[in-house]
């Protein structure tokens, strides 16, 4: 089994530099970025999206999912960074990377467990348009 | 003592993001807590007691931290 890491940061990052810093040498790798969209949920312009979590819960159970999943897919190395704070649109929120040595299983394990974070990990967003906010109470479909 | 926690939207319908409560019978479980504290259904809120999701039943001991959790939407 590889490693996982996994961290919640307060300041902004670029995936691909994470990415080539991130050890691991399986036959194959699926990558995951989220991106904050450039409107909001209701089709106004977004000003920014701010993000809050239940800091150690959060870690956590995000932890506990990648190591189930890791299990349940024969999967190697899995990194996932999630951004916290107040965001603008384009900037990176999410970053899920899992190896495998097929590509099947890092992609199915990728996807897995985006949909587990996006639904079992405390995460809330704030959707700020004309300085007015308003927290989402639902996930975006797939 | 109790520590309850409200995070999100939670905290801003309350107004108040941590509260320390005296310990007492009356807090025997998350839904009792959270009846108490007169803040709307519990439908659609996940409990955490010392940082594991718990059920609303779960019995709470003296020094718990306690957690109310609005729908979640990371990712």
């Amino acid at each position: 089994m590889g490693l996982i890491h996994v961290e919640i940061r307060l300041a902004g990052f670029d995936p691909w530099q994470e990415l080539a810093q991130w050890s691991g040498h399986e036959a194959a790798a699926a990558v995951f970025v989220g991106r904050v969209r450039s409107t909001a949920m209701d089709g106004r312009p977004l000003q920014a999206l701010e993000l809050e979590h239940y800091p150690g819960l959060c870690e956590r159970q995000i932890t506990r999912m990648a190591v189930q999943l890791q299990q349940e897919y024969g999967a190697g190395a899995i990194l996932v960074l999630h951004r916290v704070g107040r965001l603008v649109p384009g900037e990176p929120v999410v970053l899920v990377a899992v190896q495998a040595d097929r590509r099947g299983a890092a992609q199915r394990c990728s996807a897995a467990l985006l949909e587990q974070l996006k639904h079992h990990a405390p995460f809330w967003k704030r959707e700020w348009c004309a300085d007015q906010g308003i927290w989402l109470e639902e996930n975006t479909p797939l | 003592m109790l520590q309850v926690l409200l995070f999100a939207s939670l905290r801003e319908r309350a107004g108040w993001s941590e509260r320390a409560l005296s310990w007492s019978s009356d807090y025997a479980t998350p839904r009792a807590v959270w009846n108490l504290l007169k803040l709307g259904s519990l439908q659609g809120i996940s409990i955490a007691v010392n940082q594991e999701l718990v059920d609303a039943d779960q019995p709470l001991q003296a020094g718990d931290e306690l957690a109310f959790l609005p729908p979640f939407t990371g990712g």
